[in-house]
């Protein structure tokens, strides 16, 4: 069973008498552990499909399914549930929680939602800020955090709660060009750690070329699907 | 919970302007509410301790009918002495009632043999009078003044209005003339041993006769009287003891019928009645509580305002960051919680703010001891600190202020994370 399905789902948004596809009937089959991208020019429909992945958001039509569960099915409780359960979120402006500092940002998930136990919280989040490089920070704002900083921070987060996907809209957009790439490398490098499947929508090139498989979506169709094999050279 | 404290606190702390200028409001208005509160009992206890201390005492008791023609000071409507005697039985065995004063009131005319002017004189034994009303003696402000006898059998005290209006001076003889209920008029000689401050007002025209005296004048043979004025040990108990007190004297038959038999509901003999019914200043010291209230309600008002204006604005600049913190799995009622406990944080701290502020300004007027005259009576308010206010004007700030963040924290516990996430 792969852990990201869809059949046939289809998003529409509707403005006043206006209704504007933004994903027509999208099939998809995403095995656990992969490192993906969609790609595409703005407005194509890449940010839907991650808001339809991470139940976020519902499709007009069709259906959703993340590790055996109909996530398009669900109410707002339940997803909520389901997101701080199994789905890492980072986001292209970070979204860092500013009144929280670097160790309680990446804490955060593990008391509000997971609640963690105390000594099991602490090693988690000591780990992660080792992991992403930021334990030096660990008791700085994000306010004082640069853009590369800032993402690190949203890595650990997003892996703190070990979930079995995590999903990343643009994450490297706010970013120049090499913080951008050891961005992703940190991502890859975490992939490999803990085993879980990232999926990231970028429209720029050469980042793409780090995602393992890669789906080019237009005009909310899925045009092209290509595996890539020099994927993951990027540290 | 702590979490969500330690989030809401910094959320308040991130617009500290902001923040404080709505605490200030909110302080002010509460500190408004204790200091007037305060203030308002100070000069509502003072002239009713004044009023009741002076000239009324706590309840006075009269024969049926008496209340509605106390104007004219009616002698025909007097406490017969068989129903005196069934009063004092109760009075006497109530362990609430302190003291009480058997009083003849009526109206006269007095003389000082060139000039007449009309006057209220109560006639009473000063040794039991001074124990009902402990502050009369003291407004004797010329002449004898002595509680146990500030008016003996062949004197009379006069309030300075007429004291001054008759030109009379301690020991000066004057003529009181009176119409007994049978409608003979009497006049005797009296002398001026007392001139007293007047007590019910700039046209107060009340002055005092021994009982004695009052009888010979009146021609009076049995021992009737107009009114019994009674002391409560505890000023504060008079609305439990007062209800019972009503109710037994109530039981009483009147002249025609004999004590101790049983009474319809009605149909007793005699009334009590509490201070606040025989004075016109309840008037006054309803409006005080009233005005109380109001200015609790604009404190409501301002909280409401404030907090629903705070947290509105809250939810509005933090719209993406609930998406965030929804996105990630934060449960809609922690969200509701995050915002509720902001609300309430401000208020609470704004609520011991405004107390604090509110207790320092009594305090302080606690120690200047404010004087000013109303009417006849020169107050000295040295308001208390209310904690009951206090707390109440707390737990009223802190329960507007939940209610003011719910529709906010309502909002942004039902954001869609997919709306919020994308507003900028």
């Amino acid at each position: 069973m792969p852990l990201v399905k869809l059949e046939h789902a289809s998003k529409n948004y509707i403005t006043g008498e206006v209704s504007t596809p933004a994903l027509k009937g999208i099939d998809l089959s995403i095995e656990a552990g992969r490192f993906i991208s969609f790609v595409g020019p703005s407005g194509s429909g890449k940010t839907t499909l991650l808001n339809l992945i991470g139940c976020l958001d519902r499709p007009t039509s069709g259906k959703v399914f993340v590790a055996d569960a109909e996530v398009s099915a669900m109410d707002r409780k339940t997803s909520a549930k389901f997101r701080g359960e199994n789905i890492g979120f980072i986001f292209q402006n970070f979204n860092l929680i500013p009144v929280l500092t670097v160790y309680e940002n990446v804490e955060y998930p593990l008391i509000m939602v997971q609640n963690v136990p105390p000594e099991e919280r602490r090693r988690r989040v000591t780990e992660m800020l080792e992991k992403v490089g930021m334990a030096e920070q660990a008791h700085k704002y994000p306010a004082q955090l640069s853009g590369g900083q800032k993402q690190r921070v949203a890595v650990a987060r997003a892996l703190a709660p070990r979930p079995r996907l995590v999903l990343a809209d643009e994450p490297t957009a706010n970013l120049d060009h090499a913080t951008a790439y050891k961005v992703i490398g940190l991502m890859h490098a975490m992939k490999k750690e803990f085993d879980t499947t990232f999926i990231f929508a970028t429209h720029d090139q050469k980042i793409v070329g780090e995602a393992e498989l890669i789906y080019t979506i237009e005009d909310g169709l899925i045009t092209e699907t290509r595996e890539n094999a020099a994927a993951g050279g990027v540290k | 919970m702590t979490n969500i404290i330690k989030i809401a606190w910094r959320n308040l702390l991130r617009y500290t302007r902001r923040t404080l200028l709505t605490s200030s409001l909110i302080a002010l208005g509460v500190a408004l509410v204790i200091v007037f509160g305060g203030v308002g009992n100070s000069f509502r206890s003072e002239v009713t301790g004044i009023l009741t201390n002076s000239n009324l005492g706590d309840l006075q008791i009269h024969k049926k009918g008496y209340l509605g023609s106390m104007d004219n000071l009616p002698l025909d409507l007097a406490i017969p002495e068989k129903g005196l005697a069934a009063i004092r039985g109760i009075l006497d065995a109530n362990p609430d009632v302190l003291a009480y004063s058997e009083r003849i009131r009526f109206g006269a005319m007095v003389s000082n043999f060139a000039q007449t002017t009309g006057i209220r004189l109560t006639a009473v034994a000063p040794e039991k009078e001074s124990r009902v009303c402990p502050a009369l003696p003291g407004r004797i402000k010329q002449g004898d003044a002595d509680p146990a006898g500030f008016v003996k059998p062949g004197h009379v005290v006069l309030p300075l209005t007429i004291a001054a209006g008759l030109n009379l001076k301690i020991g000066d003889d004057v003529v009181l003339v009176a119409t007994n209920k049978e409608g003979s008029v009497n006049g005797i000689t009296f002398k001026l041993s007392g001139v007293s401050e007047n007590i019910m007002g700039p046209q107060g025209k009340d002055g005092y006769i021994h009982l004695d005296d009052a009888r010979s004048l009146l021609r009076i043979e049995d021992g009737e009287i107009t009114e019994i004025a009674v002391k409560l040990r505890d000023f504060k108990r008079l609305g439990k003891v007062y209800p019972a007190l009503k109710k037994s004297i109530a039981a009483l038959p009147g002249a025609k019928g004999e004590a101790g038999s049983e009474v319809k509901p009605g149909k007793g003999g005699f009334e009590t009645h509490s201070w606040e019914e025989l004075s016109p200043f309840s008037s006054i010291a309803k409006i005080v509580t009233l005005l109380i209230l109001v200015v609790r309600l604009v404190l409501v008002f301002i909280v409401l305002v404030s907090i629903l204006n705070v947290m509105m604005m809250s939810v509005y600049e933090r719209i993406g960051e609930i998406g965030t913190i929804a996105s990630i799995g934060t449960p809609p009622s922690k969200i509701l919680a995050l915002f509720l406990v902001e609300g309430l944080s401000l208020g609470l701290f704004s609520g011991l703010l405004g107390s604090l502020a509110g207790a320092g300004i009594l305090l302080l007027l606690q120690a200047v001891k404010l004087k000013f005259t109303f009417g006849a009576m020169d107050l000295v308010l040295a308001p208390a600190v209310p904690l009951a206010e206090m707390l109440l004007s707390l737990a009223v700030v802190v329960i507007i202020s939940t209610l003011a963040s719910l529709q906010p924290a309502l909002k942004a516990s039902r954001m869609e994370p997919v709306e919020a996430l994308r507003h900028v």
